[in-house]
C-alpha cells in the first residue's frame, strides 16, 4: 500500500516520471531493429539454410526465432504496454492530485489551519495560533467575513463584543471549513494512493510473473522445446483470464492496448471459447463485449433451466413438511427469479430472430456490457455504442436498484434519458444503464451504510478508464448520472479513486461521501445536482453536506416536484414520490411531467451547459 | 433476486379504446390531421414507432404497452420561428377546436434558446398528442396502456408529412421483420427523402 505523503506528492517531478515512459517506448523502438537483424542478418542470412544445412542448424534457427519473437513480444507487453503505460498513467494521475495540492494547501496555510495525523487519514485542525486569535476575540479577517461582522480593532468596543457573541459561530465557521478542507485534502492522497497502489500493482506482477524463454540448446532441448511452444500458445488465454479475475495489475487502458495487439485470430478464439473473460472487462472494445455477452447471457439461461429442472426433481423426492423442503423451495424460487430476471433482460435487447435490438425513439442498439446474478443483481446496458458516441452518460441508480430493473424501471429511466439528450442535440449520446455494483436493497439500515458504495468504487473507476481506452477518436464528454443512493456511489468513487468523467450529476441526493464538490476531483463548475422542493431525501443527509447546499460549492438546477399525493390525509405520499419523479414523462393521462429537470439533464449531458436553468 | 413480474400482476388492468395493432391507424390519422391544420407544411425528416413500458406500483406490466409515434423535423427545419413559434400557435388553436383539452403548455427558457412543450389529451380514446420543440421539434402521439398484440397483427400504415413509406427515414422496419408489405412497396422512380449523400 501506498505510503505517500502530502509533502512527497507536492514535492514529486512528474515530469521525470512522464520523460521515463517515453525512454521506454523509444527504446521499444530501437530494440525492435535488434530482432529485425537477428531475423534477416543471422537466420535468413549467414545461418540460412544456404549456408548451413544441418540438424543443429536448424535448431539454432528456430531458438533464435524463438527468442526474437519472445523478445518482441516482451517489448510490446512489458515496456510498452507495462511499463510506459504506467509511469505516463502514474504521472497523469499524479500530477492532476498535486494540481489540487497546489490549490489546497496555500489555502489551508492562509487560514492558519494545521495538517496533521498519519497519511493515510489527514486531519485539518485549527492552529493553536487561531485557536488563541478566536479565544482572545481577535478572530483574523476571513473568518469575521465569513461569519458576517466587522473584525475587532482591539479596545473593548461594540465589534469586540459581536465577537464574543458569535464566538461559537467563529469556531463553528472556522472548524466546518477546516473539515472541507480535511475531505478535500483526503480525497487527492485516497487518489493518488490509489494510483501508486495500481501501479505498483502492474510493474510488481510483471517481475512476480515473469516470461519463460526458450530451452536452452543442447541435450535436453528436444524434450523441452514442445512444452515451451505449448506455453507460448496457451499465453494469450492465460492473459486473458489474469485480466477477467483481477490479478493481471492491468488498466482497462493497458488491457486496451494488449487487445489491439492481439490477432484477429487470437480475438476470435477468445470470443468463441471464453466469453467470460471478454464480456464484463473494461477496456475491450464494446461490440466485442456485447457479442460475449449475449453468448454468456444465453449460456446462463440454459444453466438456470438445468438448476431449475434438479431443484425440482430433488423436491418431488422430499417431505413438503420438512425445513429441507423449506430451504429448497426458496432456493428454487430464487433459481426462478433469476432466470426471469435475465429473459426479460434478453428480451428488452434482443429480436426474435436473435440479432441485437435497437432501441427505436433513437434508433441506436442496446449494448449489454456486463451482468450478474449475484447479490441483488447487476447489469451495464448502453443505448448507443460509448465507442463512437460524442457524449456519454452513465445513469447509476440508487436504493432497491436490482437486475429486474435493468428491464423494468431502471431501464425506462435510461431511455427517457437517451431520448432527451437525442431531441436536446444532434450529436449522439451513448446512454448507459451502470447498475455495476450491489446497491443496497433497504433504505434502513443499508442505505445509511457507507460500504455500498465504498465496494462499487474500484467497479465505477474502471468503467469510466475504459470508456476512455475504448473511445473511438476524440474522447467523449462523460457525465454520471447518480439518483439517490446512485449519488453516494458516484461521489464516494471519484473521492476515494477518482473517476475520468467530466460531469458529475447527483440528483436527489442524501450526500455524496465528502461535503464539498473540490474533494471529488472534478472541476467544481462540472458538479451539478438537483432535489425538487418536496424529495423526502432532503431531510436525512446521511453522507454528508448535501450537494445542493450552497456550502457544497457545486451547481444546481431546477427540478419540479410534480407528483401528487394520493388522497388528501396520505402527506407523506408528495415527499416519498417526488423522490422518483425526476425522469417523469407524462407517458399517461392525467400523469406527472418533469420536463424542466429532464431537459436541463439532457442538457448538461449534450454539453449545453449554459442552457441549465 | 426479485419475484417474477407476474405475481404483482393481479390487478385488473385499465380499460382501453385499442389494441396495439388497432391504435396505429387512428394515431396516424391525428398526425396526419396535424399536418393539415399547419400552413406551408416543411415536411419531417423521419418518423418512429415505439413502444414504452406501462407500469403499474413501479413494475411494468408486459401485457400492456404504451403505443408511440414520433415524427421528427429536420435540425435545419426545428431552428425556424415558423416551427418553433408559428406552429405552437396554429396546433393549440387547432386542438382546442377539435375539442381536445391542453394538459401541458409551458415554455422553458433558457439563455440561448426557448424550448416548448404542448400536450393535449384526447378524452374519446386516451391519445395524447405532443408537440415538443427543444435542438429538434417534433410530434409525439401516445396511446396510453393498450393490450399488447402480435406482431402479426399490426399492419403497416404509411407515413404522412413527406416521408417516403417504407423509406430510410420510415424507421418502423422492426415491427415488419419480412418487410414492408408489398402494396406499400416503395416507388423506385419515386424521389428519395433528401438528397444526402447522394449528392
Amino acid at each position: 500500500m501506498s505510503e505517500m505523503t502530502w509533502q512527497q506528492l507536492r514535492d514529486l517531478d512528474c515530469g521525470a516520471v512522464r520523460a521515463l515512459g517515453d525512454l521506454w517506448k523509444s527504446h521499444v523502438e530501437t530494440m525492435l531493429d535488434q530482432t529485425e537483424r537477428l531475423r534477416a542478418d543471422v537466420v535468413e542470412g549467414h545461418l540460412s539454410v544456404e549456408n548451413f544445412e544441418s540438424d543443429t542448424a536448424t535448431q539454432v534457427r528456430e531458438h533464435i526465432t524463438l527468442t526474437a519473437d519472445r523478445y518482441e513480444d516482451d517489448l510490446s507487453d512489458y515496456a510498452t504496454t507495462r511499463i510506459a503505460t504506467t509511469l505516463h498513467e502514474a504521472a497523469d494521475a499524479f500530477e492532476a492530485e498535486q494540481n489540487e495540492l497546489k490549490e489546497l494547501i496555500p489555502l489551508i496555510e492562509s487560514r492558519d489551519f494545521d495538517i496533521e495525523g498519519p497519511h493515510k487519514e489527514y486531519d485539518v485542525n485549527l492552529s493553536g495560533g487561531l485557536h488563541q486569535a478566536i479565544l482572545t476575540l481577535d478572530p483574523p479577517q476571513w473568518l469575521c467575513d465569513m461569519v458576517g461582522i466587522t473584525k475587532p480593532s482591539g479596545f473593548w468596543d461594540w465589534d469586540t463584543l459581536k465577537a464574543l457573541f458569535n464566538s461559537v459561530d467563529l469556531y463553528g465557521t472556522a472548524i466546518g471549513l477546516a473539515g472541507q478542507y480535511q475531505d478535500w485534502l483526503r480525497a487527492v492522497m485516497s487518489r493518488a494512493h490509489d494510483a501508486d497502489d495500481d501501479a505498483a500493482a502492474a510493474l510488481s506482477e510483471m517481475s512476480d510473473n515473469p516470461t519463460e524463454l526458450p530451452p536452452h540448446l543442447g541435450a535436453t532441448y528436444d524434450d523441452l522445446i514442445d512444452d515451451y511452444k505449448e506455453g507460448v500458445s496457451d499465453e494469450v488465454a492465460n492473459e486473458a483470464r489474469a485480466i477477467a479475475e483481477g490479478t493481471s495489475g492491468m488498466s482497462p487502458e493497458q488491457v486496451n492496448q494488449w487487445w489491439e495487439n492481439l490477432s484477429d485470430a487470437e480475438r476470435e478464439a477468445l470470443l468463441e471459447e471464453h466469453p467470460e473473460w471478454v464480456g464484463p472487462v473494461d477496456g475491450i472494445p464494446t461490440e466485442y463485449r456485447d457479442t460475449a455477452n449475449r453468448v454468456l447471457l444465453d449460456r446462463n439461461i440454459d444453466s438456470l433451466d438445468s438448476q431449475i429442472a434438479a431443484k425440482e426433481q430433488a423436491l418431488a423426492g422430499m417431505d413438503p413438511d420438512s425445513d429441507e423442503y423449506e430451504r429448497a423451495k426458496e432456493e428454487l424460487d430464487g433459481l426462478k427469479g433469476d432466470r426471469s430476471d435475465l429473459v426479460r433482460l434478453q428480451e428488452h435487447i434482443t429480436n426474435e430472430d436473435g440479432s441485437p435490438k435497437v432501441y427505436g425513439i433513437t434508433d441506436q442498439q442496446y449494448y449489454l456490457l456486463g451482468f450478474d446474478t449475484e447479490g441483488s443483481g447487476k447489469a451495464v446496458v448502453s443505448i448507443g455504442n460509448p465507442d463512437t458516441a460524442d457524449n456519454v452518460n452513465a445513469y447509476v441508480p440508487g436504493t432497491g436498484g436490482n437486475l429486474a430493473g435493468a428491464s423494468g424501471g431502471l431501464m425506462d429511466r435510461t431511455e427517457t434519458m437517451a431520448r432527451d439528450a437525442d431531441n436536446a442535440s444532434d450529436a449522439e449520446t451513448a446512454t448507459v444503464l451502470w447498475l455495476g455494483y450491489d446497491a443496497p436493497d433497504s433504505i434502513v439500515p443499508e442505505a445509511m451504510q457507507s460500504k455500498w458504495a465504498e465496494d462499487g468504487s474500484k467497479a465505477l473507476e474502471r468503467f469510466t478508464q475504459g470508456v476512455r481506452a475504448t473511445a473511438e477518436g476524440e474522447p467523449s464528454n462523460l457525465t454520471l448520472t447518480g439518483h439517490s443512493y446512485g449519488t453516494t456511489m458516484v461521489g464516494t468513487a471519484a473521492a476515494t479513486q477518482g473517476v475520468e468523467a467530466d460531469n458529475l450529476v447527483f440528483i436527489g441526493s442524501p450526500g455524496v461521501g465528502v461535503d464539498t464538490a473540490s474533494a471529488l476531483g472534478v472541476d467544481e463548475s462540472n458538479v451539478w445536482a438537483s432535489t425538487n422542493d418536496e424529495d423526502v431525501i432532503q431531510y436525512g443527509p446521511v453522507h454528508g453536506n448535501a450537494p445542493v447546499n450552497e456550502s457544497f460549492g457545486g451547481n444546481t438546477f431546477t427540478s419540479d416536484s410534480p407528483r401528487e399525493k394520493t388522497e388528501w390525509w396520505k402527506f407523506w405520499e408528495g415527499a416519498t414520490e417526488n423522490h422518483s419523479s425526476y425522469w417523469d414523462d407524462g407517458s399517461e393521462p392525467g400523469e406527472a411531467n418533469n420536463e424542466i429537470s429532464r431537459s436541463n439533464q439532457a442538457h448538461i449531458v449534450t454539453g449545453q451547459e449554459d442552457m441549465v436553468r | 433476486m426479485n419475484p417474477p413480474v407476474e405475481e404483482n400482476m393481479n390487478e385488473q388492468p385499465p380499460a382501453s379504446a385499442y389494441t396495439q395493432a388497432t391504435a396505429y391507424a387512428p394515431m396516424e390519422a391525428a398526425v396526419a390531421d396535424l399536418v393539415e391544420a399547419l400552413p406551408e407544411f416543411p415536411g419531417f425528416e423521419r418518423r418512429v414507432w415505439a413502444k414504452t413500458p406501462c407500469s403499474r406500483g413501479g413494475v411494468d406490466d408486459p401485457r400492456y404497452t404504451n403505443v408511440e409515434i414520433e415524427y421528427r423535423f429536420s435540425k435545419e427545419d426545428s431552428q425556424t420561428a415558423k416551427v418553433r413559434e408559428q406552429y405552437i400557435d396554429a396546433l393549440r388553436e387547432h386542438w382546442l377546436g377539435l375539442g381536445l383539452r391542453i394538459v401541458a403548455d409551458r415554455p422553458l427558457e433558457s439563455r440561448d434558446r426557448t424550448d416548448h412543450d404542448l400536450v393535449a389529451y384526447r378524452p374519446e380514446d386516451g391519445v395524447k398528442l405532443w408537440y415538443s420543440v427543444a435542438f429538434y421539434a417534433s410530434v409525439r402521439v401516445r396511446s396510453g396502456c393498450v393490450p399488447v398484440s402480435d406482431l402479426s397483427e399490426i399492419e403497416y400504415v404509411p407515413p404522412t408529412g413527406g416521408i417516403l413509406p417504407g423509406g430510410r427515414r420510415d424507421l418502423v422496419s422492426s415491427y415488419f421483420p419480412d418487410g414492408i408489405p408489398e402494396q406499400e412497396a416503395v416507388n423506385p422512380f419515386a424521389s428519395p427523402d433528401d438528397f444526402e449523400d447522394q449528392l
